[in-house]
């Protein structure tokens, strides 16, 4: 049977916090993702992680309470999980404890709103013997 | 920090059977060759799990409304219906985009999303 729909991307994802300034530093500097130039407004900033678009935002200027997302909906690459632990804990962040799935590794780390992001890094190969 | 792209978008789920229908077989989006419980929209991955499994208490995402992008959301709005996908409210036209919301079978927030205008 043919899909019903024919989607293409994931157009962005949504990044609720409670203060605009704080998110911007987290996304910003200290994650160093890029900001769009294109952001819309100062309460729903976008920051590009390569295929998918975060929108930062807040939810109490967009009419709808904050909540924050359920741990590791988000999970970031970076080349080595436990460099980026030791990073982030020299830039003074809280930061969980690396799990080893076997497959890859994960680390947590919370933005200001509470929002618990994973760095994530497969080291294992896919069935087809190519690396991420 | 070098973060070079989202590895996974994580679903939270009661039933990820469940879920794996739903969006494999009622979205249509691509299954993992692999995962059974991944699936893959354009080149982002998505991996359902259920947290209890992990001691975890089940919450539902309700605030990441993740967009997914379709060629014309009143076409694909209308599909889905079809289906028996109930949509919350009104396609909304931001003024540069159109966005139907609607949930998976576990209350996660999705969207179809078409941005129309130019980008500045």
């Amino acid at each position: 049977m043919p899909p019903v729909l024919d989607v293409e991307r994931v157009d962005y994802i949504r990044v609720p916090v409670t203060d605009i300034d704080a998110a911007n530093h987290f996304y910003g500097e200290v994650l160093g993702l890029r900001r769009n130039p294109n952001s819309p407004d100062d309460d729903w900033v976008e920051y590009e992680a390569g295929n998918v678009t975060l929108a930062v935002m807040t939810p109490h200027t967009h009419d709808y309470e904050f909540a924050p997302l359920p741990p590791a909906t988000i999970a970031l690459r970076v080349p080595d999980v436990a460099t980026a632990k030791e990073k982030l804990e020299a830039a003074g962040l809280e930061v969980g404890e690396v799990w080893d799935s076997g497959k890859c590794k994960g680390v947590g780390v919370s933005d200001p709103a509470g929002n618990r992001i994973l760095l994530h890094r497969r080291y294992a190969p896919y069935a087809d013997g190519t690396k991420p | 920090m070098e973060i070079t792209k989202v590895d996974f978008v994580a679903v939270p789920s009661t039933d990820w059977k469940r879920s794996r229908v739903f969006y494999v077989e009622t979205l249509g989006l691509r299954p993992d060759e692999t995962g059974q419980a991944e699936f893959w929209v354009g080149n982002t991955c998505f991996g359902i799990y259920e947290p209890t499994t992990f001691g975890l208490e089940f919450s539902p995402q309700k605030n990441a409304h993740i967009a997914l992008h379709v060629d014309d959301v009143a076409t694909a709005r209308a599909e889905l219906e079809a289906k028996g996908i109930e949509f919350n409210g009104d396609t909304f036209d931001t003024g540069v985009c159109h966005m139907a919301f609607f949930t998976d079978p576990d209350g996660n927030d999705l969207m179809l999303h078409h941005r129309y205008a130019p980008r500045t």
